[in-house]
């Protein structure tokens, strides 16, 4: 019963994705994100091309239901989804992919989380605010941006992930 | 099969990733002037280092054909320097009264075919030879100064011994018109070679600019070859000065064969003093 419950949240947190993205009223000064913590999230047994489709199909979705650029979001998820393998080996161990375990914030701990979804947001958030940007704002701006939405964004993403890596949720 | 997988895998990963970019990049442009503007202007500058390194490549490998050309040109211009230099010296020697030395000397442009620089007798092959009027005892120079002697000459090629041979002494002058000495190399430093045979006398200054005197047949005076540097006395009799050579024999390519047409007889000259002095 996993895998459906997996991807009716995925869905689920599509929607949310587009619901915050139209409704937030400070994207000028910081961006709220939970969407590299979905690619980090997609099972380990899935491939990085698998993943950089899901991440493309996911970026477009995103941008299409709601009123960004489209092609902005599938632009920075893209390398999200290709340096998810790597991230995962480097935070949590190759191990992971030897024994086909997917990513368990109870298995893996909370310190772990944190950094992997740091890590992983905040390849996102370089991609986007700087193709966001396109060479009009200063790099200061775009680095306390930059700062601050990884901050906000790896604490909501932090949930997010506690909320997709939980097995008992979805039995 | 799981073995190919293994192989292409990297790659094909790297090409789904560069397709999605570039799909994202080409909707991104469509989708906001600013986003195509920055888009344009990006790819713009890195087409720009693109071009640029492959003209950068191309030069590098038409680097060869270059430097011929040029050292072709160089040495029309040094041609037409001598002219003029001769020209100004037999003007300055009439207005003083003297009769202007008419020597002339030839020059012949070669490139190093090959050189030796790990041995006291060290060697030089030139791609020119008899065919281009390149003659035994001829003199080798660079625009660094000396560089050694013609020894053989075949056809096409000539054999030579550079300064970093023991067995060759040049007449040198230390500045305009000071001491003239014999210059040899000791054979150790690369860079370094000696005047010697100073007499007690003559204290040589450092740092001061050695020429060749012209008194020999081979080369012509005042072609630069080094400066001076410390001075030491030799077997109680003499003094020895070292000169730092302005030509480094690691990085010779291009040379000038200098031929003098007169050697010939300045040569039997010689010889028919010494035979008349070997006769008494």
């Amino acid at each position: 019963m996993k895998k459906p419950g997996f991807l009716v949240l995925y869905l689920l947190l599509i929607i949310a994705q587009v619901l915050l993205n139209n409704f937030s009223f400070f994207e000028r000064y910081v961006l709220v994100t939970f969407l590299p913590v979905m690619i980090m999230c997609i099972p380990v047994d899935k491939g990085t091309i698998f993943c950089m489709a899901v991440a493309f199909l996911t970026g477009f979705a995103v941008d299409f239901l709601g009123d960004g650029m489209l092609g902005l979001t599938s632009l920075s998820l893209v390398p999200v989804a290709l340096a998810r393998n790597g991230v995962i080996s480097l935070v949590f161990g190759s191990e992971l992919f030897a024994r086909g375990e997917n990513i368990s914030l109870r298995k893996q701990g909370v310190g772990k989380m944190i950094l992997g979804t740091l890590l992983m947001t905040a390849i996102f958030l370089a991609v986007y605010i700087t193709a966001d940007g396109a060479g009009t704002m200063p790099f200061l701006y775009n680095l306390a941006k930059g700062g601050v939405s990884l901050f906000v964004s790896t604490a909501l993403s932090f949930f997010i992930a506690h909320f997709l890596t939980s097995d008992e949720k979805w039995k | 099969m799981a073995k190919g997988r293994f192989s292409y895998y990297p790659l094909a990963i790297a090409a789904v990733f560069i397709l999605l970019e570039a799909v994202s990049l080409v909707m991104l442009k469509r989708s906001s002037t600013l986003q195509d503007i920055w888009l344009n202007r990006l790819s713009h500058n890195v087409m720009g280092k693109l071009w640029g390194g492959g003209e950068s490549i191309r030069n590098h490998f038409s680097l060869q054909k270059q430097n011929d050309a040029l050292r072709e040109e160089n040495f029309r211009l040094s041609e037409r320097l001598r002219t003029y230099e001769l020209g100004e010296e037999a003007a300055r020697e009439r207005s003083a009264g003297i009769k202007p030395d008419d020597r002339k000397f030839n020059y012949i442009p070669a490139t190093v075919v090959k050189a030796s620089r790990n041995t006291i007798h060290n060697y030089i092959i030139l791609n020119k030879g008899r065919a281009d009027g390149v003659k035994p005892h001829s003199g080798i120079i660079s625009d660094c100064g000396v560089v050694g002697i013609v020894s053989a000459v075949d056809e096409h090629y000539s054999y030579g011994l550079t300064m970093m041979n023991t067995k060759i002494s040049v007449s040198a002058r230390v500045g305009a018109s000071g001491l003239v000495a014999p210059l040899v190399w000791d054979g150790r430093n690369a860079d370094k070679a000696y005047l010697t045979d100073i007499p007690l006398q003559y204290q040589v200054a450092e740092k001061d600019t050695v020429f060749t005197s012209g008194f020999s047949s081979i080369f012509p005076a005042g072609l630069p070859i080094g400066v001076t540097g410390l001075s030491n006395m030799v077997n109680g009799s003499t003094n020895r000065t070292e000169v730092h050579l302005f030509q480094s024999f690691s990085a010779l390519h291009y040379v000038t064969i200098v031929d003098n047409p007169e050697r010939d007889e300045i040569e039997a000259l010689e010889a028919a003093d010494e035979e008349k002095e070997g006769r008494k």
